[in-house]
């Protein structure tokens, strides 16, 4: 691998970057909930409260670790550091500075197919070894939750692949040069944005994590190092769901051209990109907001009765465009 | 109940709750996160469904009625204000108006009138509260903000006449503290009017917000029959159509000239609750206003004297949860004999684990908080044996035995 990769990967715009994106979103959808609640939010850390989630990640990871008795030590021991794993490999994938990504395989998308699944596997695993009642029942929840948001959200993200007809996100953000796929399928970016909640137990789908009924969900026997990486894991996978939606509807990274300086012009990408990824987190920011949190049985019947024929329907019309 | 019946009912009671392994109880408290006061309720579940709740009462019994016995008539007023911080004036109120009942004092009409405008400011931030709180139990916790900032302007108004916010303090024995400020009245009813419009506004939110009603319709459902078997109090009884109000039944204060328009609801669920507890915001909006409007002039207040002739009262008032109740026996001295206070939660906890039966674990929060609980209000302590199907009360003496003999053989 040759060392400009490296750096790519692990500074700009690799894990660095969007770890330091994650950070912002956080504060982003802190600030944007204040607001429309009539409150302040963060102001005390930073300027405008921005290093807020910073602050808070390390006050987090510097408390004592307490591991129930019961839990299974190994998984616990590793599994953050997996499951935190999962989008900070998905992120690679993403265009940000051009059309070209860090890492490029010409079957990507089944990748963060893959991706999306492991996170919520690796939730899953982190949940039973930690062995609380409370996580139990929260893992069954996510279970379900899981089972039900995937296929409509597999479909809504095949779509786009099959109007590029390419399965790499590269080529479904080339493909996207004259047209933005959320125009030819708006019902699979809603699909898309509905689902990105559903996995990231965002209201009105925080069903695994509903602290009012099953205080911290499966994340309850977490605390200190494990529980500061988790949440940040949370909000990694916030910015890589958002690129995501980027990269698949919103046509990526890509812009008018400005300058024949490449490194300028690669800037105006990132700015683009940067802006498009705002645009998707503040809308599911909004939502997130403006909803009340539904029951497990409520979320699964809603994307098995509407979203699931629906996303079938757009992938159909999809076909028929192409 | 003969003895063998209540044996019965409890080997009965106690096999059903055999067939649920220990696996499948669910403990929700004493420490939980939408328990805001301690109180332990077993669920007993199969997969998410509830299948039989047996609530523990009593973690924080504090007492109050055995140290009302050592403190003055008038220092006893601060202390039963303090068994509710929500309906901390209603307890005031039924207190004094249970003393005033003893002694033969004509109690001033403006200090009538000036109660009944605290006590409708205080079920108006009751309600306010409550609705809001339910909302943050859903998840909906843009709501509660809303409602929580709305409710501040009904704070500034009980801390413009009383001085506090929450423990006002207002009302005492032979009238009230202090008359009304001047320039509140004007004051009250601008912020009256806004909140009016803004209860109008949640009225609609709450029945067109499409996840907040898949959440509370037909959730914690109780039907007439069964309200009127466990005798539930206030808005929950109100929820299911049965018209009972102490206010309307039974004036104190000035509720005689300034009667509430009893709202009432047919469907028993918490959504109803909602919609009820909404409409009562607006009709006490109503009452503050006819309350400054006909309020008399005169003096707020007559001295009452240190001691109360001998003699036992009742007295009942409609607080924003139901129905409170106070008893009061005086021996003739400067303290008190015995209080005895039942308040609206004691009344409505049975018929809490009856709306919770048959919903599903994400509908506990929802559900209890609809019953509007106040459980430090409620909390008192009985010792049971179980074996002898006996039942009686410990004094503090018996008590300090027990501890000392307890630790002796530690």
């Amino acid at each position: 691998m040759d060392p400009i990769q490296v750096v790519e990967l692990l500074l700009f715009p690799g894990l660095t970057f969007f770890v330091w994106l994650a950070f912002l979103f956080e504060w982003l959808e802190r600030k944007t909930a204040a607001r429309m609640q009539g409150r302040r939010g963060p102001v005390v850390t930073g300027p405008f409260g921005l290093l807020q989630p910073v602050a808070d990640f390390f006050k987090l990871a510097a408390k004592e670790e307490i591991v129930p008795a019961e839990a299974d030590t190994f998984v616990l021991t590793w599994g953050p550091a997996l499951y935190f794993a999962a989008p900070a490999i998905g992120i690679a994938f993403i265009p940000v500075i051009g059309y070209q990504s860090v890492l490029y395989n010409p079957l990507d998308l089944l990748f963060m197919l893959f991706v999306l699944s492991f996170s919520t596997l690796m939730a899953t695993l982190l949940g039973y070894a930690a062995a609380g009642r409370y996580s139990t029942i929260a893992i069954g929840r996510l279970v379900v939750q899981y089972t039900s948001y995937e296929v409509p959200l597999l479909i809504a993200m095949v779509t786009p692949a099959v109007l590029a007809g390419s399965l790499s996100i590269e080529g479904i953000v080339a493909a996207q040069g004259s047209v933005w796929y959320i125009l030819l399928a708006p019902v699979a970016f809603a699909i898309f944005v509905i689902a990105t909640l559903a996995e990231l137990e965002k209201p009105p789908f925080d069903i695994p994590t509903a602290s009012t009924e099953i205080v911290g969900g499966w994340m309850t026997e977490f605390s200190g190092n494990a529980l500061a990486y988790i949440k940040l894991t949370k909000n990694l996978s916030y910015v890589f769901l958002s690129a995501l939606a980027v990269s698949l509807f919103l046509g990526g990274a890509g812009g008018p051209v400005l300058t024949a300086n490449a490194d300028l012009q690669a800037l105006a990408y990132t700015c683009y990109f940067l802006i498009k990824l705002f645009a998707v987190g503040f809308l599911i920011f909004a939502i997130r907001t403006a909803l009340a949190r539904v029951r497990i049985d409520q979320a699964a019947r809603l994307f098995w009765t509407v979203m699931a024929p629906l996303s079938i329907l757009q992938l159909a019309l999809a076909v028929l465009i192409r | 109940m003969s003895e063998p019946e209540g044996k019965s009912k409890q080997s009965e009671a106690g096999a059903g709750l055999m067939q649920y392994s220990a696996e499948g109880m669910m403990p929700f408290g004493p420490v939980h996160p939408s328990l805001k006061e301690p109180e332990y309720f077993k669920l007993y579940l199969e997969g998410e469904k509830i299948v039989q709740v047996v609530p523990r009462i009593g973690y924080v019994h504090r007492g109050i009625e055995r140290a009302a016995q050592e403190r003055t008539w008038v220092k006893n007023i601060y202390l039963f204000e303090r068994i509710c911080g929500i309906c901390s004036f209603h307890h005031s109120l039924s207190y004094t108006e249970g003393v005033e009942a003893l002694a033969p004092f004509e109690i001033p009409r403006r200090a009538q009138y000036l109660r009944e405008l605290v006590a409708e400011f205080e079920r108006i931030h009751s309600h306010l509260l409550w609705l809001g709180l339910l909302g943050h139990w859903a998840g909906f916790d843009t709501l509660f903000m809303w409602i929580w900032k709305d409710r501040e302007h009904i704070l500034d108004l009980e801390e413009a006449i009383s001085g506090n916010r929450v423990n006002k303090s207002y009302t005492t024995l032979g009238g009230v503290r202090n008359d009304l400020p001047d320039n509140l009245a004007e004051k009250s009813r601008t912020e009256v009017n806004y909140l009016e419009k803004r209860a109008e506004y949640y009225k609609s939110l709450v029945q067109s917000e499409e996840t907040l009603s898949v959440r509370t319709k037909g959730r914690g459902r109780i039907s007439q029959e069964t309200a009127r078997k466990l005798c539930p109090v206030g808005p929950l009884l109100r929820c299911t159509g049965i018209a009972r109000d102490i206010r309307d039944e039974d004036p104190y204060a000035a509720y005689g000239d300034v009667p509430p328009q009893v709202q009432t609801e047919n469907d028993g669920d918490i959504a109803s609750l909602m919609t009820l507890r909404l409409n009562e915001v607006t009709d006490s909006c109503r009452m503050v206003k006819e309350t400054l409007e006909k309020m008399p002039s005169g003096p707020f207040r007559v001295n009452f004297p240190r001691s109360v002739p001998a003699g036992e009262s009742t007295f009942h008032v409609e607080a924003p949860r139901g129905e409170l109740f106070y008893f009061v026996k005086s021996a003739g001295g400067s303290v008190p004999e015995r209080v005895k206070v039942r308040t609206s939660t004691m009344a409505n906890i049975l018929t809490a684990t009856e709306m919770l039966k048959g919903h599903t674990l994400a509908d506990v929060p929802v559900v209890l908080t609809g019953m509007d609980p106040c459980f430090g209000c409620m909390d008192r302590v009985a010792v049971v044996d179980v074996d002898k199907s006996r039942e009686w009360t410990i004094g503090g003496e018996e008590l300090r035995r027990y501890g000392i003999e307890y630790y002796r053989r530690k």
